[in-house]
């Protein structure tokens, strides 16, 4: 009996010793697994952060979708040479927008995992706050999508050789291996139907931020009517352009005659305030979102401007914009003539992106009001021309500027709206893809060649790796 | 089992009864090569403690027993020699010079083995031939010194890292580097520092070292088991010796130069081909003139940025050590400082060590040891291995010589800012401070215990603690940092890693043929890792520089990570009267780095030698001292991956609006496990002619498997890539060691060292059918290689530069499918060879070390050799030869401004261009030691003295492109940080 129970403890005893020696347990204390995380709202909250700061890397709208879209047309020249934006100024074989990442892709998978988990019952908070959250991940898959679309694919119904694919679309989140499958890219016309819908969903659970209001900084009503029309621009349905330009307009206060657009006065000094006066979606940007030297090396205002004297100023605005503007238009203001060595004669240093948050820091304004009077003047052009001059005459109004010829219709009323477009959104990025959608060839500054639209390099490439990494995956034609 | 102790204890008794009556004999030992006395000799009764030492004279006395009957007289550097005493009074002796390293001892993980015994792949390097060489850390005295062990550097910041790959690169994601273990603790390697390379085994003093095994194969490694899969190396450091207290002094003194520099060229040079390129482009020469000047200007600026960047360093090396004993305790004691600037300026590196190995036999059975060294390394670092404005290799060299770096009143002079972000690369490296500051200890506690003549108990802990500060300050007077008036910043962090084991050990002789040992043991290590770093911006003066007087702090972060790992461990031998032996060992691992339900896994190897010379049909073979044959076949694993790779981890993403982000950053994989690597080894062990020749021949294959790699995840996914197991990779080839005594004439004695690996690396398979990833990896190749285009030259036509397409034929635009492999990034062979002369006193040795068949991807060149045509950065002269007219053959292209002419692709393009033959010879160190006599020494009481002067990279032949071939590897090669030439001269003493 007392040898059992001798045996007994010793042989608990090695158990002891062995569970102790065998113990493994580690712990990441900087990070959590995904249940502790996604256990309540504020996870989701935290998920949605993710979402929107994705979105301000420098690969996406920080810089190349500002940049890029510009001097791959003719808005920008480029006034020294580092090596970035060389090969897009001319056009160069794979020279594009590359936004096919983790800036983009995360994005989405974030926006997917809100969406896909948000309404389990585990995860504690209110409806309201739930239905908001999940309403701003729909507006922002959208909007990710959109950009996609836009850089890798023809717009529907303007395909060449009826090349008609877009993204790879995955509305399920990536939570482990298999579900990151190899997947085929599903046309543009698959993914427009995708952003509707996200959209309409939207609509009704994201909350109404007036314009430049401090809620312009996340998904809201105006903006999610606004990317709707667009898309419906985009996409040439232009009755349902015109209807949402015309729902935002009313919704956000912006009268036919131009009224809630800034003083034509006030608009240079517009683009030194947060958020900008005509915002309706704007990311919002912190010094701590940058490494050090992220400043003077990736920053908008230091590639564009000189306002500090470590600036980069590579960036002009190109003759032929500054040609442009009419006499009296404020937005010329945007630019101011200066020198740069080795360049003959002006160059112009933007001020629009001013670094006014300090150290080359500043929001990005995603979608301004001004937009809209555009959209619906582009939807409105063939069918209600007086219409759509009374839309850009509203915009002109505001910005110095008088009424255009009233008898401006068809083809040249069209390329007047798209000079307005250029000149009001110079360095925001529009550009490349107003030329593009509308079919027409990019013309260029200087003496670089123009692309026709039937040119292999209207569309971006797709990462090489990724092309022999997924057989599925079908490269864009020509390269 | 009783029986056998009682039995063990009655003789032991037995023993002691017998004691008698003693006399006394003497003798003098007198070296045979020139019949010189040899003082310092241990004489010693064998089997027995009993023993002296010879005088300064040679000669000896020694009191035996009268049944005593073989004298044992040892000598480091001299053969050892068994006398028989007979009824001799009178024993004179003569020494031969030491050829033959069978005996010498071995140390083996867990206990020592004589060379004699051992069946595995193990090579050393004994401290001897290290000593007192400028170097900083340990893992450089392998470089060409053993046969499978490729050593080179990543940079040639003094104290920095190198990367150390035994028998060939073991893995694709997971580390390759091997186990280092210093006196039973495992430490990490990589670097301390984040402001400069800082090789975290520097902070041993390598002249504390008595010698380095390398463990090649899996018998040799197999009990460090689930580690040990890339080698295992053992570092050993001294120990005191029982008899009078020796003090060794030495100090040195010397130069660190520059191995070479590009040629580039001066101002007038650079304005005329950015001239051409404007004009070419179509351009106004006017707006090149306005930039780099005009290349007819004799007065152009011309500025000298190398000359003000690098410089001849210096460099000193103090170093003192105690050692001694008595019978139940021993000591070494030691301390040394390094001072060593590179050869840019701003760079270099310091260290001060401190060593205490202390052992004592506190009762017959039982032995308590410890070594305990305290070192501070202190590293001012250079930025390099980038393309970055701020490196001094990069923009010393691009800089453009129109500019000047000072200006009127004696600042730095601004710099342009279309150029190189207006950084002042002369200015940033003066006033930038980058700083790492580490304190680390290496210690450990040792316990022996003889529970039974035959049976010991072990335990053991050890600790490698290191604390590091980085610093960075930014000063508001580099017009970069301006805009926020400067900005500090502080990492302070933490790696505390433990390992203790306990083992039983068992050694025991049957009927005077058998030997049978083994050892059974559990071992447990952990490691934590944890840094805080804050930074502050805006500093009221450039002078202040701390985090108080930071007007804004700008960014806090931190860091924390832990793994633990848990293995026991067996191990038997067997050995047949010195002809025959076996060994086999398991050991059963866990790691926390794996998966839940796969963190365990089992290792083992299984090894056998044959000493055929043991044999009796090779009796009468008298020039065979030696013949074996061995044979191994084992598995071992690798775990070298991040602590939590196998787990799902959401971790902070930033912010916005100032509230938290939190991602998704890393899919899990709850089935990761161990990467398995299996060995096999075929060697053979021969010394001939008396030990004039020794040779080891292993041939060897190694299997990696279920490698841990990090597959790629399509993009879309939202992750590009998850750690899995998968993969089939293998490395062979032949390790071959050479030692001749080739002459020995009198006094002259010449004796080569000569050793070399040939090997093969390829990729036997990946995952899911793939037959190649991307560009950089391809079934059937080498893990790593150069995959681009082929560089077709200048068309003598129009100067436009040309590449073969996928077909073969000429074309200006290249797509994706004309990419093709280059070549491999692994040398197919390397070694080393050493010739040591010596004429008494005086020795020289002269030391080469080579790696032949590697190509080297030079990115430099994008930056310094595109004909002038991008962006603004300075040129090597040898653009010049650029294409200026129809029929010109020339291989440098038409200087065109942007490097695109129209309908043609860039200018940069991966290309063979870059591309060179990285193989390379260099005469890495020459020495030459002279030792004063001894006679004149003893008067002044000085045991030695040695005075020498030795040379490092002293000469280099090779076919590459670049500066320094060494620290040409994969990854980023712009601006890396070339090895430097040393000349120093110094002397050592001993009391």
């Amino acid at each position: 009996m007392i040898n059992k129970i001798k045996n007994r403890m010793f042989y608990s005893a090695v158990m002891v010793l062995l569970v102790a020696c065998t113990d493994l347990t580690t712990n990441p204390r900087q990070s959590l697994t995904p249940e502790i995380a996604l256990k309540d709202v504020s996870g989701y909250q935290s998920l949605a952060n993710s979402m929107y700061n994705r979105a301000t890397g420098f690969g996406y709208y920080g810089q190349t979708m500002m940049i890029a879209p510009d001097i791959l047309a003719d808005n920008l020249k480029l006034i020294a040479n580092t090596g970035r934006y060389q090969g897009e100024e001319a056009n160069g074989d794979r020279d594009h927008i590359n936004i096919w990442g983790l800036n983009v892709f995360g994005a989405i998978n974030d926006a997917n995992l809100i969406i896909e988990g948000i309404d389990s019952e585990e995860v504690s908070g209110t409806e309201s706050e739930k239905s908001f959250i999940k309403g701003e991940a729909y507006f922002m898959r959208a909007l990710l999508y959109f950009d996609l679309c836009r850089v890798y694919g023809y717009e529907p119904g303007r395909e060449i050789n009826g090349f008609n694919l877009g993204p790879v679309l995955r509305l399920t989140p990536t939570l482990k291996a298999s579900d990151a499958d190899y997947r085929p890219r599903a046309t543009v016309e698959e993914v427009y139907q995708q952003i509707e819908s996200d959209l309409l969903e939207a609509e009704s659970m994201v909350g109404y931020a007036p314009i430049a209001s401090e809620w312009v900084y996340y998904g809201n009503t105006g903006a999610v009517y606004t990317l709707l029309a667009r898309l419906y621009l985009y996409w040439g349905r232009m009755e349902d352009a015109e209807e949402f330009a015309s729902k935002a307009m009313e919704i956000l206060n912006l009268r036919s005659n131009g009224e809630g657009l800034v003083e034509a006065a006030q608009y240079v000094q517009s683009f030194s305030r947060a958020p900008h006066p005509e915002s309706i979606f704007e990311l919002e940007i912190r010094q701590v979102d940058w490494n050090s030297a992220d400043g003077v090396n990736n920053s908008l205002n230091s590639l564009v401007s000189d306002s500090e004297p470590a600036a980069q100023f590579i960036l002009s605005a190109s003759d032929e914009l500054i040609a442009s503007y009419e006499e009296g238009d404020v937005r010329k203001d945007c630019w101011r003539a200066t020198t740069r060595d080795g360049i003959e004669g002006e160059v112009y240093a933007s001020r629009k992106w001013t670094g006014y948050k300090g150290d080359f820091l500043e929001n990005l304004p995603i979608i301004r009001a001004s937009e809209l009077y555009l959209i619906r003047a582009e939807a409105r052009y063939q069918s209600n021309p007086a219409g759509a001059r009374a839309d850009i005459n509203a915009l002109r109004f505001r910005r110095g500027l008088g009424a255009i010829d009233n008898l401006l219709s068809g083809e040249a009323l069209l390329n007047k709206i798209l000079l307005e477009r250029r000149l009001e959104f110079a360095l925001e990025g529009h550009r490349w893809f107003d030329l593009k959608r509308n079919e027409k060839n990019i013309s260029k500054h200087g003496d670089f060649l123009e692309v026709p639209y039937t040119d292999y390099r209207i569309l971006a490439n797709l990462p090489l790796d990724e092309i022999t990494l997924n057989n599925l995956l079908e490269q864009n034609p020509g390269y | 089992m009783r029986k056998a102790i009682l039995l063990v204890i009655t003789l032991l008794s037995v023993n002691f009864l017998v004691q008698s009556q003693t006399r006394t004999v003497s003798g003098k030992v007198t070296a045979s090569e020139d019949g010189l006395p040899i003082p310092g000799v241990t004489v010693l009764v064998k089997g027995s403690t009993n023993g002296t030492v010879s005088d300064i004279d040679g000669n000896y006395q020694l009191e035996i027993n009268e049944n005593d009957n073989v004298l044992v007289f040892r000598f480091v550097g001299l053969q050892f020699q068994e006398v028989a005493i007979g009824n001799r009074n009178n024993i004179d002796v003569a020494l031969a010079p030491d050829i033959t390293s069978l005996d010498e001892v071995v140390v083996t993980s867990y206990g020592d083995q004589t060379r004699r015994e051992v069946t595995g792949a193990i090579a050393s390097v004994k401290g001897e031939i290290f000593q007192d060489l400028p170097m900083q850390s340990f893992d450089r005295a392998m470089q060409g010194r053993v046969a499978g062990v490729q050593v080179t550097s990543s940079s040639g910041q003094p104290g920095g890292t190198l990367n150390v790959q035994i028998r060939g690169v073991g893995s694709i994601n997971a580390g390759t580097s091997p186990l280092y273990i210093v006196d039973g603790v495992q430490i990490p390697t990589g670097s301390l520092s984040g402001q400069g390379t800082q090789n975290a085994l520097a902070s041993i003093n390598p002249n504390d070292i008595e010698s380095i095994e390398v463990f090649k194969d899996a018998a040799a490694a197999a009990i460090y088991g689930a580690q040990a899969a890339n080698g295992v190396v053992l570092i050993t450091t001294k120990k005191g010796k029982q008899g009078k207290t020796i003090i060794r002094v030495s100090a040195q003194e010397g130069l660190v130069q520059p191995l070479g520099f590009y040629d580039i060229m001066d101002a007038g040079q650079l304005a005329s081909i950015k001239r051409q390129a404007y004009i070419n482009a179509g351009l106004d020469p006017r707006a090149a003139e306005s930039i780099f000047g005009n290349p007819g200007d004799t007065e152009l600026q011309n500025s000298d940025w190398l000359n003000a960047l690098y410089r001849d360093g210096r460099m000193s090396v103090y170093d003192l050590s105690l050692s001694g004993g008595d019978e139940r305790t021993k000591f070494f004691l030691s301390g040394s400082h390094t001072f060593h600037q590179g050869q840019i300026i701003q760079s270099d590196y310091s260290r001060s060590t401190g060593r205490m190995n202390l052992s004592h036999q506190v009762t017959e059975k039982l032995t308590i040891s410890a070594n305990i060294s305290l070192a501070r390394q202190i590293t001012n670092g250079s930025i390099d291995r980038g393309n970055f404005v701020n490196s001094p290799f990069v923009a010393g060299y691009v800089a453009r010589p129109n500019v000047p770096i000072y200006d009127e009143d004696g600042g730095y002079a601004e710099y342009p800012t279309d150029h190189l972000f207006g950084y002042n690369i002369v200015q940033g490296v003066n006033q930038e401070l980058r700083r790492g500051t580490s304190y680390q200890s290496v210690s450990n506690l040792q316990m022996n215990y003889k529970i039974l003549p035959w049976l010991g108990f072990t335990g053991f802990a050890g600790l490698d603690f290191s604390d590091n500060r980085d610093e960075n300050n930014r000063p508001s007077t580099i017009p970069a940092f301006a805009s926020y008036g400067g900005s500090s910043y502080f990492l302070d962090r933490r790696i505390v890693n433990t390992n203790a084991n306990t083992n039983f050990n068992v050694n025991k002789n049957f009927l005077d043929v058998h030997t049978i040992s083994g050892i059974l043991g559990y071992e447990y290590k952990m490691e934590t890792q944890e840094s805080n770093s804050a930074t502050g911006r805006g500093f009221a003066n450039p002078v202040l520089r701390y985090l108080q007087n930071a007007a804004q702090p700008f960014d806090v972060s931190g860091f924390y990570t832990e793994y633990i790992r848990a293995g026991f461990f067996g191990q038997a031998k067997y050995d047949y009267d010195d002809k025959y032996n076996v060994d086999l060992t398991v050991r059963r691992d866990g790691s926390s780095r794996f998966g839940n339900n796969s963190r365990w896994g089992t290792f083992g190897a299984i090894s056998a030698g044959w000493r055929i010379s043991s044999e009796s049909f090779m009796e009468n073979v008298n020039w065979v001292d030696n013949l074996r044959l061995r044979a191994s076949y084992g598995i071992t694993g690798n775990s070298a991956i991040g602590n939590f790779e196998s787990r799902t981890l959401v971790s902070s993403a930033g912010q916005y609006l100032g509230g938290p982000a939190l991602s998704f950053v890393q899919l899990g994989n709850d089935l990761l496990t161990w990467e398995e690597s299996a060995s096999t080894n075929l060697g053979v062990d021969a010394t001939l002619f008396n030990g004039r020749i020794i040779i080891t021949l292993d041939a060897w294959r190694k299997d990696s498997r279920e490698l841990l790699f990090e597959t790629r995840l399509p993009l879309d996914s939202g992750f590009g890539s998850i750690q899995r197991n998968a993969g089939k990779l293998r490395n062979q080839g032949f390790d071959f060691d050479l030692q001749t005594t080739n002459l020995i004439i009198g006094k002259f004695r010449w004796s080569t060292a000569f050793n070399t690996s040939i090997f093969s690396n390829e990729l036997l398979e990946l995952y899911e059918g793939l037959e190649r990833v991307g560009n950089d990896l391809i079934v059937g190749k080498p893990i790593r290689f150069f995959y681009g285009y082929d560089y077709g030259g200048v068309n003598p036509a129009n100067g436009s530069p040309m590449y073969f397409d996928e077909n073969g034929e000429y074309t200006y635009q290249i797509t994706d499918d004309d990419q093709k492999y280059l070549g491999s990034a692994l040398p197919w062979t390397y070694g080393g060879l050493s010739n040591t002369f010596s004429y008494g006193p005086v020795s020289l040795e002269v030391f080469f070390q080579y790696q032949y068949g590697n190509k080297a991807f030079n990115q430099d060149l994008y930056n310094l050799a595109q004909s002038g045509s991008i962006g603004q950065d300075n040129q090597t002269v040898d653009q010049l030869y650029f294409w200026r007219e129809p029929g010109q053959v020339t291989n440098v292209p038409i200087p065109y401004e942007g490097g695109r002419i129209p309908g043609h692709s860039g200018y940069q393009q991966m290309s063979t261009r870059l591309i060179s033959d990285g193989s390379y010879i260099r005469l890495k160190q020459v020495s030459l030691n002279y030792d004063l006599p001894k006679s004149l020494l003893y008067k002044v009481k000085i045991e030695e003295v040695n005075v020498f002067v030795q040379g490092i990279n002293l000469w280099t032949l090779t076919k590459y492109n670049g500066l320094d071939p060494e620290v040409n590897s994969l990854g980023e090669t712009y601006g890396t940080y070339p090895s430097s030439k040393q000349i120093t001269a110094g002397i050592n003493l001993t009391f």
